[in-house]
């Protein structure tokens, strides 16, 4: 079993950067603090943080345009992410800027609030006091030291260099000096016995001093000490001047101090106060920028670690669409999004096994069906099928080959859309199609059309085709053609007959007719004249009549033996000028011939042709007797894409009646006295062993007409 | 090798707006950068003695705003720096004194006077007016740098001087300001002269 692992949604390294960015964050968020160490880094870490913002915010607009991008070209997952990284964005960055403004708000009154005017007043005040204080002390120190001058004015230099120790002891100051006017040190003294050198006014003293005669100050001395520095001028005969140096009490300059302090941190914060509301804001806003911009940053990611799985799955999806289902995904974390995935692999590899036996049973199938057909097309029979609503689904090369027609263009359509096209096949097809719809079992109906080759008849066999739940699905048609069979079937019947006539009549015939040839060499001498008269007769019936049966023998021999004994290309046009021209000169009967120029060559017998027209012919001018006009026409037709040569020949004799139209061309069929009726038949079977067709133009009105179609030779054939 | 950009129409108007914005921005930069900053009149490195001593004359001009900040008890803070550098041929310069004379300037609201400490020494210096007070930073005297034994005299050397006003000691919340604002730059820029020996 495997073991599940759960993977974040971010790495290692994304995990890395966002703790540095709340560090870096942290440590600036510590320099803020006056007291630390870190102040002293504020501004680099300042900027660091904004290289951070800047950093990210690179990163966030890349993603974006990338998003944008994809979105664009509506590729797979580009619409969950940028909807799943929308929500994230929301829901994160609304509560933000409510926190945001409302902390800024709060960290505004917040500072706000730390100033106000009382405690301006009091600041002032407070450092009024302290300045009036001192004040206080500059004006009594001043004071003493005006009295002090009084002594010394009355001293010479000797006694005052003995007497400002004593005067300086009593007043209290650390250290009393008395100067010229020049600024030389007549006498000093100091608390500090160390000090040899007293305390020097500068510059900026001497002259306040020359102009006021006296100088009065507080100066600090070192850092936390105060001296109240007092010059007045003494008095003497020479101006001379006394400075005395009065420390001020630690207390009160503690007190000073601290009061200063107090109001120079109290001004300085309220110089500052928009500055710090500034550096507060700036610092909020940078955590809030760093802070959104990492956690969209970080949605991206995990928007796209989460979308993988599925824009994985949308494409497999599309490519399982497009009939690839060799897809298999990449399992990328064993959640439900992987479970998915799995579920996915599974379903293609299943399709993709579906699809490979389907595969391999329609291979199967289909050589099968190539087999069929390869059957089908060897089969001399023509074959059709079907659909239940009578439209051809199939058709066989056979069926090509006895219908010529290719049947392949038809596939689609019934066979009464053919009828319109095919005009010679009507009535055989409108047969077919009424069998076809009415036979609930096998039927069988020969049906003849004139072909291309002539006469056709075809022996055909449907079987409707009925599915399991004995619905009728379609039918089957099988054709055979069975001309050939039949004629020769005709043939063989007629060579018998003739056979049989030559052998079991003709032989008795000579006989019969040497016998009464006999009896009239033999007894016409010894008869009475009126006997030998009848004799003669008799013996002349008998001879006529055995002539008469051997013609007729003869024709039966003529009939039954095959025409087409020496094939050439004839030309028919010159054929029957030659034939016309035996009867040019019969008197009474006119003969009008009309032959197309540039006609195609016939193949076969010129001898058997020829007795086709004699026959024709001599019908005709039988028919018509003495007087008539004979028409006969040599033209080019093309039928059923062959080409023929179609002689038609009319006469304006009487005609020959319906009822025998259909059997005109039976042996034994005439409508003359004399005659075998064997003159038509000969002519039919001549032109059908050609490939020809003959028939009677039941058209014409007037008279009776033949048309006669021979195949001409082709191109391919010659 | 030579390399062929070509740059579409929309790019180059891109870039035109771009730049002119960037310029925009940072003009009042380029003009009141100088407006504010101190300057080195005049400095000297001479051989007293056996001694190099250092003199300088410095004017400085405190904006507004640097006013305001002292006035309102803002400590101010200013680097003298003085270097002097071994120049050499193939190599950077190598620096071979590298001094600082760091000054602090405060007003006193109590006593109502500047106070100018120097950081170094720790010497302290009261004054009633800032002119006066400035006056103390503006003028260093022969202050000894170095003895001559330590110069070569076959070689050339640097001086250098610069007042660099440091903007990391004000507090807190001006330091992102002074970086930004002109008025806060108040430092020279570097004086360059040869030593003369």
């Amino acid at each position: 079993m495997a073991t599940e692992k759960i993977t974040p949604p971010v790495n290692l390294y994304v995990l890395v950067l966002f703790g540095l960015i709340l560090l870096s964050l942290q440590l600036m968020s510590s320099a803020m603090q006056e007291s630390s160490q870190l102040s002293a880094m504020y501004s680099w870490l300042l900027l660091f943080n904004a290289l951070g913002s800047v950093v990210l915010l690179i990163l966030v607009g890349a993603n974006i345009y990338s998003l944008v991008q994809h979105t664009k070209r509506r590729e797979a997952g580009s619409r969950l992410t940028t909807r799943m990284v929308s929500l994230f964005v929301v829901l994160a960055l609304a509560p933000a800027v409510i926190v945001f403004y409302f902390s800024m708000q709060f960290l505004h009154q917040g500072i706000d609030s730390w100033f106000n005017v009382e405690i301006d007043r009091a600041m002032e005040d407070a450092l009024e006091l302290s300045q009036a204080s001192l004040d206080q002390r500059m004006r009594w120190h001043l004071k003493q030291t005006q009295q002090l001058t009084e002594k010394l004015e009355e001293s010479s230099e000797n006694q005052v260099t003995l007497e400002i120790e004593n005067l300086r002891e009593l007043s209290g100051a650390s250290e009393m000096t008395l100067f010229s006017r020049q600024g030389r040190i007549i006498a000093s003294s100091s608390i500090n016995p160390g000090d040899i050198l007293p305390s020097l006014p500068d510059e900026h003293i001497w002259l306040q001093l020359r102009q006021n005669g006296l100088y009065v100050a507080i100066a600090p001395v070192h850092e936390e000490e105060l001296m109240v520095r007092v010059i007045v001028t003494v008095k003497a005969q020479e101006s001379q001047y006394l400075q005395a140096l009065y420390p001020v009490p630690v207390r009160i300059a503690d007190l000073a101090d601290s009061v200063e302090f107090a109001f120079v941190r109290y001004q300085e914060m309220n110089y500052l106060r928009n500055s710090l509301k500034m550096s507060f804001s700036l610092a909020l806003s940078l955590v809030l920028l760093m802070s959104l911009l990492a956690a969209i940053w970080v949605a991206f990611i995990s928007v796209r670690n989460i979308t993988a799985p599925v824009k994985a799955l949308v494409k497999g999806t599309q490519a399982v669409a497009s009939g690839h289902y060799d897809q298999q995904l990449p399992v990328i974390a064993q959640d439900d999004l992987g479970f998915l995935v799995e579920s996915f692999n599974d379903m293609t590899h299943r399709i993709a096994q579906a699809r490979d036996e389907t595969r391999k049973a329609g291979f199967e199938v289909e050589n099968q069906r190539a087999y069929l057909e390869t059957i089908l097309a060897n089969l001399t029979a023509g074959v059709i099928s079907f659909d239940a609503v009578y439209k051809i689904r199939t058709a066989n090369q056979a069926a090509y080959r006895i219908f010529h027609v290719h049947v392949n263009q038809f596939i689609g359509r019934t066979l009464l859309e053919l009828v319109e096209s095919y005009s010679e096949l009507a009535e055989s097809l409108k047969s077919i199609q009424r069998l076809l719809e009415q036979a609930d079992d096998i039927w069988q109906q020969r049906i003849a059309f004139l072909g291309p080759n002539g006469r056709q008849e075809l022996l055909c066999r449907g079987t409707p085709l009925f599915s399991q739940e004995g619905l009728r699905v379609g039918a089957v048609v099988v054709f055979d053609d069975v001309t050939d069979l039949i004629q020769a079937q005709k043939n063989a019947a007629w060579g018998e007959v003739a056979r049989r006539l030559a052998h079991e009549i003709k032989n008795p015939l000579t006989p019969i007719q040497l016998s009464a040839e006999r009896l009239q060499h033999k007894l016409a001498d010894k008869l009475e004249s009126a006997d030998a008269a009848i004799l003669q007769r008799s013996t002349r019936t008998i001879v006529q009549q055995v002539e008469a049966m051997k013609e007729m023998v003869d024709d039966f021999s003529e009939y039954a033996k095959p025409s087409k004994k020496q094939t050439v290309d004839i030309d028919l046009p010159c054929l029957v000028k030659e034939v016309l021209a035996l009867y040019a000169l019969k008197s009474g009967v006119r003969f009008k011939a009309d032959y197309e120029t540039g006609l195609s060559m016939i193949n076969g017998d010129p001898v058997s042709i020829r007795q086709v027209l004699h026959n024709l012919i001599k019908n005709a001018l039988e028919a018509i007797g003495a007087y008539g006009l004979v028409e006969l026409s040599v033209r080019g037709v093309r039928k059923n894409n062959t080409d023929f040569v179609e002689i038609a020949l009319y006469d304006d004799g009487p005609g020959i009646k319906e009822e025998q139209i259909e059997k005109i061309f039976e042996p034994y069929v005439t409508t003359k006295a004399k005659g075998t009726g064997l003159g038509l038949a000969i002519v039919k079977k001549i032109i059908e062993e050609h490939g020809g067709a003959i028939w009677i133009d039941t058209n014409r009105k007037v008279g009776a007409g033949f048309i006669i179609q021979l195949p001409a030779c082709n191109s391919e054939q010659l | 090798m030579v390399f062929i950009m070509r740059v579409s129409g929309r790019s180059k108007r891109f870039r035109s707006i771009f730049y002119n914005t960037l310029l925009m921005c940072l003009l009042p930069f380029f003009c009141y950068a100088d407006q504010f900053a101190a300057e080195v009149t005049q400095a000297e490195i001479k051989l007293q003695g056996q001694s190099y001593v250092f003199s300088t004359n410095i004017v400085y001009n405190l904006s507004e705003k640097a006013n305001d900040a002292l006035q309102n008890g803002v400590p101010l803070f200013w680097n003298l720096q003085v270097k002097l550098q071994q120049q050499r041929k193939f190599i950077w310069n190598k620096t071979l004194l590298d001094a600082e004379i760091r000054y602090r300037i405060q007003y006193h609201a109590l006593l109502n006077m500047y106070r100018v400490i120097n950081e170094g020494n720790g010497d302290v210096y009261n004054f009633s007016t800032l002119s006066a007070a400035l006056d103390l930073m503006s003028v260093v005297i022969d202050i000894p740098l170095m003895v001559r034994n330590e110069l070569d005299p076959k070689k050339h050397y640097l001086c250098a001087v610069k007042v660099n006003f440091d903007r990391d000691a004000l507090p807190l919340p001006l330091r992102p300001i002074a970086y930004i604002d002109p008025q806060w730059y108040l430092s020279s820029d570097w004086t360059l002269w040869p030593l003369k020996k």
